[in-house]
Formats: structure tokens, C-alpha cells, sequence
């Protein structure tokens, strides 16, 4: 690569000989290992062009499954390593961070960093070693939860009543039911949230799930687990569909850590005090 | 659904996973430090997709979540927030505009999406800046009813929301810098065509006996851990919650606690602050407060002194 090429990162990883072997990223470009001297740890990265990739929705979208599938691949070769986000690239030629005004390649640039970065890298590594990310996500139905509430609102009077008015009736009534379901919600989340914390190593709530109108969010979270208690997950939450028919669960993974791959602080640096 | 109760299996299926993929490699994953970043147009790029970037920005700096960033970075996206404005119909007029965004729901994402809230003489517009794109707007004329209220951040901050009732029975949800602000003008605007009052009345709250910050031993896998949040006593139940969580990680309901007690040990508060709650099903809840007497009294005078359940709460 010329030295205004950059490098496209995908992951770091414990630096294994043939661990990227045939895999295929963005765009089915060649992945590989850039091996960092001395450290035991290398990078997933391509060869690519000092410009992020930009695109239309559905362009990210294929690149985003690109992305994945690359590191999946890699890392259930390797058992373990630090996910990059979408469109990490690390240019060369740029200013010196020394302020020597030398120019270096991205190759110098990013080896130069792993090496200074290596005990922190090395550490998180192994304390991903052998897990895995599940992501959980549970509403509430509302539908199959609540009885209508029959205070008059849809008795024979509402017949005279205005259309103004019976929407008015209709919008009150689903905001009961809304709140039935809230309070539903709240204590299912509790009893969920403890369960699945007595089995996964680590919990992140991730606020809002995806839903249809008529759900109530409940739990939304990365897990981290270890391989073989992936099992252990899902009956915990066959046992709360099994208790409580009005849960739609969805379950997704096993994923390499995406949600648990940021590198302890250093010294100062704003990017990572800002992903706090 | 067979009657196999055998544990749920997580799916890596790209048809299902793909939105969610897309979700976490565009805000997680490992960042790498700043000095690596590709610079582009000099807009430095820390891993994120540069529409996401562009989109951000604009809420970090509107909620001071820039200041540590550099000087070139603040500076390119204040230029950028500038640049904004809508492209006004014939006769239309501006009434005001500032930082704020719109709550997309019912789609595949539900969230919040960033721009700038526009009100004009005929319309309430939410405009992504750059690049440009109406992310929502209604005529004035459809307006029914607006309304603030209050909306806990995941930061665990109380923060105003406008929400919108329009003729067509829909309601939205929108931020905006100055809530009662666009609340003032967008009521003035309208003026004469709202109905009275909001369609429906906010929901009704069980009165609370008691609420402040409260410690909850959480335990978990690796043994339990002291997190900070607020408890709030009702007359049904104890609910603590922690302002990272989104709903609370623990509601007991007050006819099961069969006891609370008092234990000397060291806590966060310091020593003493720690109490036990008791459930009828053999649990134990571990709380510390730095007044934890007063928690500890209310939690007893809001036990039912029969052990019969409580009446269902209705409406």
C-alpha cells in the first residue's frame, strides 16, 4: 500500500498465525493480520483508501453484515477480541503525535499505538476470553395483558356519543391500559434483571428495544456470558415466557463482544473519556 | 409453542440480527485513539459512520458533551449547526428555531433522531441539518393539543418534552432546547384552533410516602455490588432504580416484606447506614441510606398489618 493508504481496522486480537486466513470483509476485500512486534497482538484490518465509506442505508447495512461476518469468522478461530466500530480507518502520513513532523505510515501509526496500548489490550482481552455477547430484548403485550376496562366507555351509551368524544374515550382507555402494563413491566424487568444477572458475567442496559405500537418495553440488554452458559440464558427465559404468556422475547447471538470491547482509559485521551 | 420447556436459542440469523448489527457496530465496539483517526473534509471521525457522526454532534454540543473535545472539532461542528434553516413556502414565515429532535416510533428504529425544531407560521418542522432531510412536520391546522411533560434521560435528568395531539387521534413526541419556549409559541400560534385541554389526562400516580437516594446491594454472579439510585416507597411496593438503568432493578411489593431489620455494617454511606428487608418467599434485600431510619419507619408503617393481598389497584 502507498504511504497515503490507510488501514481499514476491524478487531485486535491475540496475534494467531492463519487466523484471518480466506475471510473476506468489506466489499469481499482480503482481510489480514498487521502482527505487532513484541506484543502478542495483531490487527484485523484491509487495505483501504483515506475516506470512511459512505453510502445509502441499505449500502451500510450490507457493509455492517460484512463487518460482522469477518469477525465472527476470525474470532471463532481465536476466542476472543476487541470489535472496532464501523468505519475505524487509520490514515498515514498524518502530523507526528511526538510533533516531530515525520510522517509515518498507517502501518507505523497503528503499530506504534498497539504497542503503547499493549498491557491494556492484552488485559481486556483476557477477560473476554471464552465469552460471548447475547443480546435480550422483552416487551409486553399489551393486547394479551390487559382486560378492557368497561367503566361505561364502551356500553350502550357510547353510541350517542360524538366521534370526538369516543376517540377521546378510546385514547383514555389505552392510556390505562399503557399504565397497567408499566407497572407490569417494571416488575417483570426486576425479577428479570436479577435472574439473568445470578448467570451473566456482565449486564448492559440498552434502553429502548425494538417494538410494535402496542408493546411495552421491559428489558432490553448486552449480556456478557461465558460459552457454555449460553444455555443457562435461554432457560431463563423459557421459564419467564413460560410464566408470563403476554413476553415477546427476542434473543440474538452468540456475537463477539460488541457491547464490552472498549479499551480501559489511558491517559486522557477525550475519544475515550466521550464513549463513557 | 410445543410443551418443551427446553432453554430458549439465541439466533445469529442476519434476516433477524442484521438491524440490530447495524445498531451496535455503528455506536460499540473498541475505539481507538484520537491521534488515528482519518481526518475527511476536517471532520475527524472517531469509528463512527460519518452520518451518525454528523448527527451527534450537534446534540453533544447543544448539551455541553463537547467540551473535551478539541478546538478544531468544536469549531467545524458550531460552523455546521449554523448552516441550518428550511426551505419556506410562499408566504410562509419563520416564528422560531432552535436544537431539538423528534421521536420516531413504530418502525424498525424507535428513537430519537437529532435536528432542528422549526416553527413557521403554518407549520411545526423537525429537520436533520446535514444532510438535510424533514425527519417530521405538521400543519399548524392539524394541531389539537400540546403539552409538556417531564421525561427522565437515560442520565437519570428530568428533561421537558413537547408532546403533539393531532387530528388524526396520532400523537409525537418532541425535544427541544427550549421546551417552554416552543410550548409558548407553538400555543400562540395555533391560537384559537386547540382544543381545551390535552385529549387525555396525564397517568395517576400512586402517592409516594417516601423517595430519595437510596444504596441496593445488587448481587449478581461475581457477588453483589452497592449501586447508587432512587427508591421510592408507594403504598403498594419499594422500587429502586438506577438512573443507567432503563426501568427499576428492584420492586418488592410491601404486603411481602415480612421484615426489615437493622445491620451494622459497612456500606457506602459509611458504617450503619445498611438495612435488610425480608421477603415472605425467604429473600433478603440489602439497602443502606444516609438516613436510614426514616426508610426503615416508613417501610414499616406501609406494611399491611393483616396478611391479606392487597386490593387490586384499579385505574
Amino acid at each position: 500500500m502507498s504511504e497515503h493508504g490507510a488501514l481499514y481496522v476491524y478487531a485486535l486480537l491475540p496475534d494467531r498465525e492463519g487466523a484471518a486466513d480466506g475471510v473476506t470483509g468489506l466489499d469481499g476485500r482480503p482481510v489480514r493480520l498487521l502482527s505487532v512486534p513484541g506484543t502478542g497482538v495483531a490487527a484485523l484490518v484491509h487495505d483501504a483508501e483515506a475516506a470512511p465509506y459512505q453510502g445509502d442505508d441499505e449500502q451500510v447495512r450490507r457493509w455492517v453484515g460484512e463487518q460482522s461476518r469477518a469477525v465472527t469468522a476470525v474470532w471463532e478461530r481465536t476466542g476472543s477480541l476487541l470489535p472496532t466500530t464501523f468505519n475505524v480507518l487509520v490514515a498515514g502520513g498524518g502530523p507526528d503525535a511526538d510533533g516531530t513532523g515525520e510522517e509515518r505510515t498507517a502501518e507505523q501509526r497503528l503499530t506504534d499505538w498497539v504497542t503503547e496500548q499493549a498491557p491494556r489490550i492484552t488485559e481486556q482481552l483476557g477477560s473476554l476470553a471464552g465469552r460471548c455477547e447475547l443480546r435480550v430484548e422483552v416487551t409486553l403485550d399489551r393486547t394479551a395483558v390487559s382486560a378492557p376496562d368497561t367503566t361505561g366507555a364502551d356500553t350502550g351509551v357510547g353510541n350517542s356519543r360524538s366521534a370526538g368524544m369516543r376517540r377521546l374515550l378510546a385514547k383514555q382507555q389505552e392510556n390505562n391500559s399503557r399504565q397497567r402494563a408499566e407497572q407490569l413491566a417494571d416488575s417483570l424487568h426486576a425479577g428479570l434483571r436479577r435472574r439473568l444477572l445470578s448467570v451473566a458475567e456482565e449486564l448492559r442496559d440498552r434502553g429502548r428495544a425494538h417494538r410494535a405500537p402496542q408493546e411495552t418495553d421491559v428489558l432490553s440488554a448486552a449480556l456478557l456470558v461465558r460459552g457454555d452458559d449460553i444455555d443457562a440464558v435461554g432457560t431463563v427465559l423459557s421459564e419467564l415466557q413460560a410464566e408470563q404468556p403476554a413476553v415477546r422475547i427476542r434473543f440474538l447471538g452468540p456475537w463477539p463482544p460488541y457491547s464490552f470491547a472498549e479499551i480501559p482509559e489511558g491517559h486522557g485521551s477525550p475519544a475515550a473519556r466521550q464513549g463513557r | 409453542m410445543t410443551a418443551d420447556q427446553g432453554p430458549l436459542r439465541p439466533t445469529r440469523d442476519p434476516r433477524v440480527t442484521l438491524d440490530d448489527l447495524v445498531e451496535v457496530l455503528l455506536n460499540k465496539g473498541a475505539v481507538l485513539h484520537l491521534d488515528l483517526i482519518v481526518a475527511v473534509a476536517d471532520i475527524p471521525l472517531i469509528g463512527v459512520n460519518i452520518r451518525a457522526a454528523l448527527a451527534g454532534m450537534e446534540t453533544m454540543l447543544e448539551f455541553g458533551m463537547m467540551r473535551n473535545w478539541d478546538e478544531a472539532t468544536r469549531a467545524w461542528a458550531e460552523r455546521s449547526a449554523r448552516r441550518r434553516g428550511i426551505d419556506l413556502r410562499e408566504g410562509e414565515s419563520a416564528v422560531c428555531r432552535m436544537s431539538g429532535g423528534h421521536l420516531l416510533t413504530g418502525g424498525v428504529y424507535t428513537g430519537w433522531r437529532p435536528g432542528t425544531v422549526h416553527l413557521t407560521d403554518r407549520r411545526l418542522v423537525v429537520q436533520r441539518d446535514e444532510p438535510r432531510e424533514i425527519l417530521w412536520q405538521a400543519e399548524l391546522g392539524d394541531v389539537r393539543a400540546v403539552r409538556l411533560e417531564p421525561e427522565r434521560t437515560v442520565g437519570g435528568e428530568e428533561r421537558l418534552r413537547l408532546r403533539v395531539a393531532l387530528a388524526d387521534g396520532t400523537e409525537e413526541l418532541l425535544s427541544a432546547q427550549e421546551p417552554e419556549k416552543l410550548h409558548a409559541r407553538l400555543t400562540e400560534a395555533c391560537a384559537g384552533r386547540l382544543d381545551a385541554a390535552f385529549p387525555f389526562t396525564p397517568a395517576v400516580e400512586e402517592e409516594r410516602l417516601l423517595e430519595g437516594h437510596l444504596w441496593f446491594h445488587e448481587p449478581r454472579r461475581g457477588g453483589p455490588l452497592w449501586r447508587g439510585g432512587q427508591g421510592r416507597l408507594i403504598g403498594s411496593a419499594l422500587v429502586w432504580k438506577s438512573p443507567v438503568d432503563s426501568r427499576p432493578a428492584l420492586v418488592v411489593r410491601t404486603a411481602d416484606i415480612t421484615a426489615v431489620e437493622w445491620s451494622a455494617e459497612r456500606s457506602p454511606t459509611g458504617d450503619g447506614g445498611v438495612f435488610t428487608l425480608r421477603t415472605a418467599d425467604g429473600g433478603e434485600v440489602r439497602l443502606a441510606a444516609g438516613d436510614p431510619e426514616t426508610w426503615m419507619r416508613k417501610l414499616d408503617v406501609s406494611r399491611p398489618s393483616l396478611p391479606h393481598p392487597l386490593p387490586l389497584k384499579t385505574g
